[in-house]
């Protein structure tokens, strides 16, 4: 199948009266709360015309933990664990935001091993996190391989964390006043070592699958974000980015080290379904570049300068600090009256902003789009409810 | 022949002249049971990357197993793996999952949060505490998450209870793992009615902290 002809084939489907002579009558279906495509427990209300959708509700809350409210009957080191537990693909970049108001509120100093340390694990899990959601994108657009590949290559950045951190998965490392131990010994040469495979293994990515016709007419012009409308739905990460807006926080205002290390922000340009995906497929890229920058260049020193076991205390105030996931802004408050625990916490979660941007894209496209769209917006929805 | 009468020693038995006598079908109809189990994809929460997806994908490859084929509709599969936090909104579907599922179904519990409600267990007002308050639970894999290994693990033992018809089928029984390790003289019910003292306790507001907290909220600076 070429280009031309399905193209065409769009054309067609798209110019088909929507009212049939026969009279055809909208009616409600419901996706999810258990359904493969939502990757977890979100529910989509959908009202459907045929295969037309018209609208787009999103019910949430079939997966609310309550972690804020936990947060305030912990103290300030027991509140970073639970940060693993909203957004598990970037667990790291969870923590860190945690772990970054608290410092911020206790007036905690760190050390640029630290910093090091922080940037180089939380890029490295960028990696991750785009890895499994390139296996499953391709899964969910009817293509299993992907899955496999993308797993069998997070497999190996897996034993690299477990190595130096203890977990595959929620791994609660970075820590107020440093991280949690220090790096394995074979840490730079693992991640070198997993570079030297992965590098060639990306390009058989873009060969399996975005040089793949369906995938591309599958993806060019459906559910386009406009830039507007991103911003208006606070939509952050790469779903913003795909929609033309350069803003990247690890640009806007570096944390870490990103201020001394070398890499672009990809954009794109019309924000449909593609550029998401290549906005993504790029940062992989990126990603690789800031770790081959930080690699050899970890400064000696300690990787923490607060006893794991000492007490935390923050001043009354209010503290805000964000940081970027690999799905986007995440947003931690903290109020404190004093004392050990805080009075409140809020996170403001990438995934809940980007969500709603399938209730602009989807409506008056067709459901197997709308499976596309979901996809390209890669949710987490514990990171939805919290 | 030689499969059965290897596999299942008993369950034919040689009659003269040739003939068999089958003395106990449901041996030979467990054994297949196990070894086809249909998992339901049900994935709520981190649980479910290690549990559904990293055991599913190349490395760990739970089609060794004969447990691959994933359905995502209840009505195809028999074994549900619970993978993830259940909470309150959700666990009148988890039990309408579980009902909707073709007998003789199985389940197992992978985490802790599926076990006791996990890290959420003090100070949640949403999580259920360990999935069989809804549903019966078979096996139970700890973790958070469990490792792949653990799962496979997990599965093993499902297919060992199948084969032995020690599998849990009716609503509302209950076996905790944790009953196996229980000091003499304390009962399951002893330990749940402290876990909801807890629970209450520290569910109540604290009236007089939140009376302060207006005044220094005011006086609190914005950094
Ligand atoms: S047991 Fe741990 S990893 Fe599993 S769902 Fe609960 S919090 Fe997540």
């Amino acid at each position: 199948m070429n280009a031309t002809v399905a193209t065409t084939l769009r054309a067609r489907l798209d110019a088909l009266p929507s009212q049939s002579l026969l009279g055809t009558q909208e009616y409600f279906v419901n996706m999810g709360p258990q359904h493969p495509s939502t990757h977890g427990v979100l529910r989509l209300v959908l009202k459907l015309d045929g295969e037309t959708v018209h609208q787009v509700i999103p019910v949430l809350g079939y997966i609310h933990r309550g972690i804020e409210k936990i947060c305030e009957h912990s103290n300030y080191r027991q509140l970073v664990h639970l940060t693993d537990r909203m957004d598990y693909l970037s667990a790291l970049a969870n923590n860190w935001a945690a772990t970054m108001v608290v410092e911020k509120a206790a007036a905690m100093e760190t050390n640029s091993r630290i910093e090091a340390i922080r940037t180089l694990v939380t890029e490295l899990q960028r990696i991750h996190s785009h890895q499994l959601w390139w296996g499953v994108f391709g899964m969910d657009l009817g293509a299993f391989t992907p899955f496999f590949y993308g797993f069998r290559d997070r497999e190996i950045l897996t034993d690299v964390f477990e190595r130096t951190i203890g977990g595959r998965l929620t791994m609660n490392y970075i820590q107020p006043g440093g991280v949690m131990h220090d790096i394995h010994p074979e840490l730079v040469a693992d991640v070198k070592a997993f570079l030297a495979v992965f590098k060639p293994r990306l390009d058989e990515y873009e060969a399996l699958l975005s040089e793949n016709v369906i995938v591309q007419e599958r993806l060019r012009g459906v559910g386009v974000l406009t830039a507007q409308d991103a911003v208006a739905l606070g939509a952050t990460g790469p779903v913003l980015r795909a929609s033309g807006v350069a803003h990247d926080l690890r640009k806007a205002e570096p944390y870490g080290l990103y201020g001394q290390v070398a890499f672009d922000v990809p954009v794109g340009s019309r924000g449909d379904c593609w550029d998401r995906y290549a906005v993504r497929m790029q940062e992989m890229r990126q990603s690789i570049r800031i770790v081959e920058q930080l690699l050899d260049n970890i400064p000696e020193g300690k990787h923490f300068l607060v006893k794991p076991a000492a007490k935390i205390k923050v001043k009354p105030g209010v503290w805000y600090s964000h940081l970027e996931t690999a799905r986007g802004v995440l947003g931690a408050m903290l109020v404190s009256t004093g004392g050990e625990a805080p009075y409140r916490v809020h996170f403001r979660t990438p995934n809940f902003n980007n969500l709603w941007a399938v209730t602009t894209t989807a409506t008056g496209g067709r459901v197997a789009d709308l499976v596309a769209i979901l996809s390209s917006l890669d949710l987490v929805i514990p990171d939805i409810d919290r | 022949m030689g499969l059965v009468t290897d596999n299942l020693p008993g369950a034919l038995l040689p009659l003269p002249g040739g003939g068999a006598l089958l003395t106990a079908i449901d041996q030979v109809v467990n054994w297949s049971r196990a070894n086809s189990l249909w998992p339901l994809t049900f994935g709520t929460s981190c649980c479910a990357i290690e549990v559904m997806m990293a055991t599913g994908a190349a490395r760990h490859d739970l089609a060794r197993f004969g447990a691959e084929v994933a359905r995502p509709s209840p009505r195809q599969a028999d074994l549900l793996i619970i993978a993830g936090t259940i909470v309150k909104k959700m666990a009148p579907r988890l039990r309408t999952l579980w009902e909707q599922m073709a007998e003789p179904r199985y389940v197992i519990a992978t985490g802790s949060c599926a076990i006791s409600g996990g890290p959420f267990l003090y100070h949640s007002y949403t999580t259920i505490r360990g999935a069989d308050e809804v549903i019966p639970v078979d096996v139970y894999v700890p973790g958070c998450p469990p490792r792949p290994e653990a799962l496979l693990y997990g599965l093993l033992t499902l297919q060992k209870m199948i084969r032995e018809g020690t599998t849990l089928a009716r609503p509302g029984e209950v076996r905790k793992p944790v009953l196996a390790a229980l000091p003499d003289g304390m009962t399951l019910h002893q330990v749940r009615a402290e876990i909801a003292e807890l629970v209450q306790e520290t569910a109540t507001v604290d009236r007089a902290a939140a009376a302060t907290v207006g005044a220094s909220y005011a006086s609190a600076s914005r950094v």
